[in-house]
Parts: structure tokens; sequence; C-alpha cells
């Protein structure tokens, strides 16, 4: 029998929409690159041979792990995105392949310099031809499944990738500078949108990896002029919805609330339940995808019981007013057992029918 | 355009010689306590001047190390445990720490100094980020261990290769990626295997305690600054 995209649709818009009108809570796994070609079986340059083949394995995948939603990954912490830079600034040598993960860039290598920033040249996402198999493919995969397909963007995870732990540096002694670099990204992520649209067709929600936004790195007021202003002008520019991802273990998750237009939070942290608790209570009108379950714990170290028991205990406090998708973060790594992150598709039958009831 | 760069250089050294005149004003409190704010701040410049005022008159070594140095870099990780700094000033201020100890550690090594131990640390294999790496090396050194810093992208048998040569008290792993817990795992089991007696640490907010216990290590730190308080107890305990 043929997956039912149509139903998990519904339940993805249910749960972003606020309404009840759904059968159970959506799963929403990232199933970046590894997962991929570990289900797959296949290397990353062989998917990235053809947008058809990878559009293929990523369905195999999101279909494999009883998923409620479906993408390319091109999002996560930037590499394509540093890979697009690279290529166009004359750098394609620092960038790294390896068969089952995803190519990396070294960090901070294309914008060692500031004049390196001075002259950064800005990618034209349709010549670079591994954004054209991954746009491409995300396009096969609206076709094939009519999945409705959400443009990933970033600004400080790319930011991060070109200058690396000079950004830092940058922030008190040349505030300018960065700022400089920071609306080139911008003006780069613009580019992925517009390519996406024309290739995709409208983007209702963005994907955007907020990566700025952890305590421990920086005072949200420098969250928010180094990659806040851009969501807010993003926002403005595209009138599309915020997802925001952020997988860090010390995330500004209600401050971003109070000040950006936010449809969805995507993290793991705090991984204080009642934290979560509150959040809902503070921001009723903000979806929450993931919660406290995370990759390097349960998943990780623990069994499928174990696995069941965090869905559960997600599920019983945050999803019976709806507004709540299991997801697992960050990226399902390969130490990952199947049998756990099958655990979580088999927890939601158990715990996560509504109207949700516990005994 | 010639005279004015050599007017400009000439105005930047009278400008240092100025600085270096009116810290020499100050007594041998006021220069450690000159070095430690500019630690504090993360003024490497001052920094630099203040070291080298200090060596001037003779201020021993040990004592900038320990009362400047050492006890500026505990007083930038007390700020940013309160939340008061963040990855920026710790960064600025483990920058002037390692200006301060390039100009004292010719002299230390010299004298009857020892490091407080040895630390080999590395990304590892299929990770190219070292944010939290080069914060944590930067502040070790500044702690007075002696760092062997593989860089980035380390394969395990590397790790193990210069582990036996090196034999360092602690090997740290930092990783960013979730995608490289298992190059982690793979490190630490072929260390144990091959009876590295290191005490192994690894770094990053992608693991857990758990996770920690589960792939071997004996020890994790969420971030660069618990890193190093978690090194300091782990050098002691070897």
């Amino acid at each position: 029998m043929p997956y039912n995209w149509e139903a998990s649709k519904r339940r993805m818009r249910a749960a972003l929409s606020g309404s009840l009108e759904i059968d159970r809570v959506p799963f929403f796994p990232l199933a970046c690159e590894e997962i991929i070609c570990r289900i797959s079986g296949k290397t990353l340059r062989e998917l990235l041979s053809s947008h058809k083949a990878y559009a293929n394995a990523a369905i195999l995948t999101y279909e494999f792990l009883k998923a409620d939603t479906l993408s390319i990954p091109t999002a996560y912490a930037g590499p394509a995105e540093a890979l697009a830079f690279a290529e166009v600034n004359n750098k394609k040598d620092i960038i790294k392949w390896t068969d089952y993960k995803v190519f990396m860039v070294k960090q901070g290598a294309v914008c060692k310099t500031e004049e390196d920033i001075e002259k950064l040249e800005i990618p034209d996402h349709s010549k670079i031809p591994i954004w054209d198999t991954c746009i491409s493919a995300v396009s096969s995969l609206r076709e094939k499944t009519g999945f409705p397909q959400s443009c990933a963007l970033g600004i400080w995870s790319v930011v991060q990738e070109l200058r690396g732990i000079q950004a830092y540096r940058d922030m008190r002694r040349n505030p300018d500078l960065l700022l400089k670099l920071c609306e080139k990204v911008y003006e780069s992520q613009i580019d992925l949108y517009n390519f996406f649209t024309e290739r995709v067709g409208p983007s209702r929600t963005i994907f955007f990896t907020g990566y700025a936004f952890n305590k421990h790195m920086m005072s949200f007021e420098d969250a928010m002029k180094f990659e806040g202003q851009f969501i807010k002008r993003l926002q403005q520019e595209t009138k599309s919805r915020i997802i925001l991802h952020n997988c860090g273990t010390t995330p500004y998750f209600d401050e971003m609330c109070n000040e950006l237009d936010l449809l969805a939070i995507n993290g793991s942290h705090p991984l204080d339940i009642e934290y979560w608790i509150k959040f809902k209570e503070n921001h009723p009108d903000v979806t929450i995808i993931g919660a406290n379950i995370d990759v390097s714990r349960e998943l990780f170290n623990g069994t499928p019981i174990d696995v069941e028991n965090k869905v559960r205990e997600n599920i019983l406090h945050l999803a019976s007013e709806g507004r709540y998708v299991v997801s697992p973060i960050c990226c399902l790594p390969w130490g990952v057992p199947l049998n756990n992150i099958m655990a979580i598709p088999k927890a939601i039958k158990k715990w996560g029918v509504y109207p949700i009831k516990f005994n | 355009m010639v005279f004015i760069s050599i007017l400009l250089n000439f105005n930047d050294l009278i400008l240092k010689y100025y600085t270096i005149e009116c810290i020499g004003n100050l007594n041998d409190s006021e220069i450690i306590e000159k070095i430690k704010n500019a630690i504090i701040e993360g003024i490497s410049e001052e920094a630099i001047v203040a070291v080298n005022t200090a060596l001037k008159g003779n201020i021993e070594t040990d004592q900038i190390l320990n009362e400047a140095i050492i006890s500026g870099a505990e007083e930038v990780g007390m700020r940013y445990e309160k939340g008061e700094y963040f990855l920026a000033d710790m960064l600025l201020a483990a920058d002037a720490i390692n200006d301060s100890m390039d100009i004292i550690k010719p002299k230390l090594k010299n004298g009857t100094h020892e490091t407080h131990g040895k630390v080999l640390i590395g990304t590892p294999e299929g990770d190219l980020h070292d944010l939290g790496k080069t914060l944590v090396v930067a502040l070790l050194q500044g702690q007075g261990f002696e760092v062997i810093d593989l860089g980035v992208d380390v394969p395990p048998d590397m790790f193990l290769e210069v582990a036996k040569i090196e034999n360092p008290d602690v090997i740290g792993i930092s990783g960013l990626l979730t995608v490289t817990i298992s190059k982690m795992t793979e490190t630490v089991a072929m260390l144990k295997r091959e009876g590295i007696k290191a005490k192994i640490i690894l770094g990053g907010g992608i693991l857990s305690e758990e996770s920690c216990k589960h792939i071997g290590a004996d020890a994790w730190a969420k971030d660069g600054w618990e890193g190093v308080k978690l090194i300091k107890k782990l050098v002691e305990v070897v």
C-alpha cells in the first residue's frame, strides 16, 4: 500500500495551525545525509549524482522512518551554503568530501581576512551544481508526494562557516565588518529563496536555522543584531512564516518568541519537561516541534523502551491541546540503533492518538 | 604617502613608549592588576605592554602567571558562568592570555616552573568545526597547560599515534555535529583498546553525560569553559 503522504500533510497542517482535527501527533525526524545514506545504501556522491536518485532516497528514508515530514537535507549548519560560497570565490580546494556524511568546508577558510569579506562574491544558486541537484530534488519530492516543501535558510550558521571563530572577535572589535558579512549572507539567502520559489513554487513556511540564539554564545541583543534583524527582514520580504530550528543547549526560545513572529520552534533543550510545559502556557500560538527528545540521550544510549517513555512524557505533557510534533533533535547520527528510532512512531501510535488519553 | 606612513608609525611608537612609561610609574601590585584587568577586558595590546613592563621591573614570572594571568582567566570564567560574558569576551580574553603567555613562556622554561599537565586535543574525523576547541586550547595554555593541538578532522589512529609518543595526561575530543558521534566512539574505543592511560574528555553540546559514559570516555563538557575546569580536575586525579 502506498505511503499516505496526504494524511501526513493534514497532520502537520493541523499541528502548525493549532487545529484538533487531527488523528494523531505527527512525527518530524531530521533525516540528514548520513541517515539517508544509511537507509538507502548509497554514498553521498551517488545521491548527488541525480536529483531523482536523491529524491527517491529521501522518500525511501522518510517512509521507512514512518515520518510525517519530508525534505532534502540542505539546511543544517550551512555546509551546502558554505560550499556555494567556496565555489564562487575560487576556494573549491577547501571542500572535504566523505562517502556517507555531508561534505564540509573548513570553518573560517572562506573569509579568512577582511579583504575576503570585502570581495566576497554572492553565489548564484542556480549555477551551483549541488544546489541545482538539491532544489530539483525538493521539486521532485513535491511532485511525487504532493507534500509541501519549506525553503531552509539561516544567517549565523553560514557566517560561522565562512568566518569561523574570527566572527566572535569581530563581534567586539569590528562589528561593522561582521554586519557586512551578515548582509552578504542575507543577500545569498534571498537568492536561494528566489531560486527555490522558481523551481519548487512558493514556500509558505521557512525552516530557519537560528544558531546565534544560544545563551552561552552571545547576548540576546547581539543575537538580534547579527541574526534576528535578518529574520524580521526575511519575513517582510517573503511573507512566509518561520519555523525556527535551534539545536543548541542554551536556546533563547522564550525571548525569540517575544521578539519574533514564529510559527513553530524546533529544538531539544532545555531538557527539563517543566520548561516546555511553561513554554506552552506562555506561547500558546507557537507549535513545539521537539521539546526534550535529544538524539544523544535515550536514542543513542537507551533501549526502545527508554525512547518510548521519553516520547510518552512529551505527548502526555504537551500534545493534548494540539500544536505539538514529536521530533528528536538534531540529525539522526549513524550510531543510533534503528530499533530506537522506530520506537518513536511506535510510541506515537500507542500514546499520541487524539483525543489523547492517559490512564 | 610614505611620509604619512612613517609619521603614523612614529606616533604609534610614541604612544607605546608613553604607555610603558605610564605603567612604569606603577608599583608591582598595580602592574599585576593592570595585566589582570587587560585580560579580563580582553585587550591584548594593553596586556602585552603591562607584561613587558612587569618583566622590566623584575616582577617574578610566577607572580605574573599566578596573580595576573591565571587569576584573570578565572575571573573571566566566573563572569561567563554568571552570564555576564559570552563567547566573544572569552575569546578576546583568551587572546590576551596567550599573548601574555608568549612573553613569559621562555622565562618560565628557563626557571623551575613546570606545566600543570599535558593535554592532547583535536576535533574528530569528519568534523571541520573548531570553535570550541580553539577556545579550550587558548584557555588551557593560559592556565599553564602544555597543549598539543591536532587540529580538525583528526582520524582515530592519529589520536592514538600522537598519544603514544606524547603520553598526555588528558585527551580532549571536541565535536559540533551529531554525525561525528560515531567517530568519537571509534576514537575512544581505539585509545582504550591500545592501553592509553590518559583520561579522555569529550566536548560539545551534541553529547551528554549519558552518551559520554556510553562511549566510554571519562568526562564530558558542554562548553569550553566547563572543559577547562574538568581538565584541571582530571589532571589532579592523574
